[in-house]
């Protein structure tokens, strides 16, 4: 499904739910623009511990079609809130190991106090609003659904 | 009669022991679809803490429903 705020990226969509791992090389050559000064990039790694638990792997499911929703809306509000030029993020789903990327958000700025600013907002609403949901799996057997933070 | 398709998400499909159930129902509204639902699970989640979606689109507890939509039930977001 294209993105309703294609328009912004040439064509690209702004936020994907990804099955395979994330490739940020080429994000990242999407989101540079020559008008910009300032890129800043926010990457989300699969960590071996959580909450004193010794983690083995993580299972992330998602609602796809509101995901996608709800992430454009997000990236659109940073447009409306930030003076950027660029954003792009990308989400994975299914099973990711110890060392995984998990989540990366990209943005482009002509300066970079809106990049910096932009990329934090983009991060913390994808976390707390969009719908994807986190199940650990522990080296002890057991295995889990992940509050919110 | 309506006939809804309700889907759960993470820990909730734990609950209902389901990812989606296809049901016939007289309830007018998704807080009373709740309630009928409430009678299958296997614990009571925390009402206050789920989202609710119509049809791809996020709505409130008092939104009507009619034959043939699609009603989501979600925990609290846990990506990143």
């Amino acid at each position: 499904m294209k993105s309703p705020f294609c328009h912004r990226l040439q064509e690209v969509e702004v936020f994907r739910l990804s099955e395979n791992p994330i490739n940020d090389n080429d994000l990242k050559k999407l989101t540079l623009d020559d008008e910009c000064g300032g890129f800043v990039c926010f990457e989300g790694w699969v960590r071996n511990h959580n909450q004193g638990k010794s983690v083995l792997k993580l299972a992330y499911e998602a609602y796809p079609k509101l995901a996608e929703k709800e992430g454009n809306q997000i990236i659109e509000e940073a447009f409306e809130k930030f003076a950027i030029k660029k954003a792009l993020c990308t989400h994975r789903i299914g099973t990711l190991a110890i060392g995984d990327m998990a989540v990366w958000v990209g943005v482009s700025a002509a300066h970079r106090d809106a990049a910096f600013k932009a990329c934090r907002y983009i991060l913390d609403e994808v976390k707390s609003r969009v719908p994807i949901w986190k199940n650990e799996h522990w080296t002890d057997g057991e295995s889990g659904w992940v509050e919110q933070e | 009669m309506k006939n809804i398709k309700v889907l759960f998400f993470g820990k909730l499909k734990e609950i209902w022991e389901n990812n989606h159930l296809n049901l016939k129902t007289e309830s007018s509204n998704i807080e009373e679809l709740y309630s009928e639902l409430l009678k299958s699970a296997s614990s009571e989640p925390f009402k206050s803490s789920i989202k609710v979606a119509r049809n791809d689109e996020f709505c409130d507890w008092s939104t009507t429903i009619e034959d043939g939509d699609e009603v989501a039930f979600l925990p609290p977001a846990s990506g990143g």
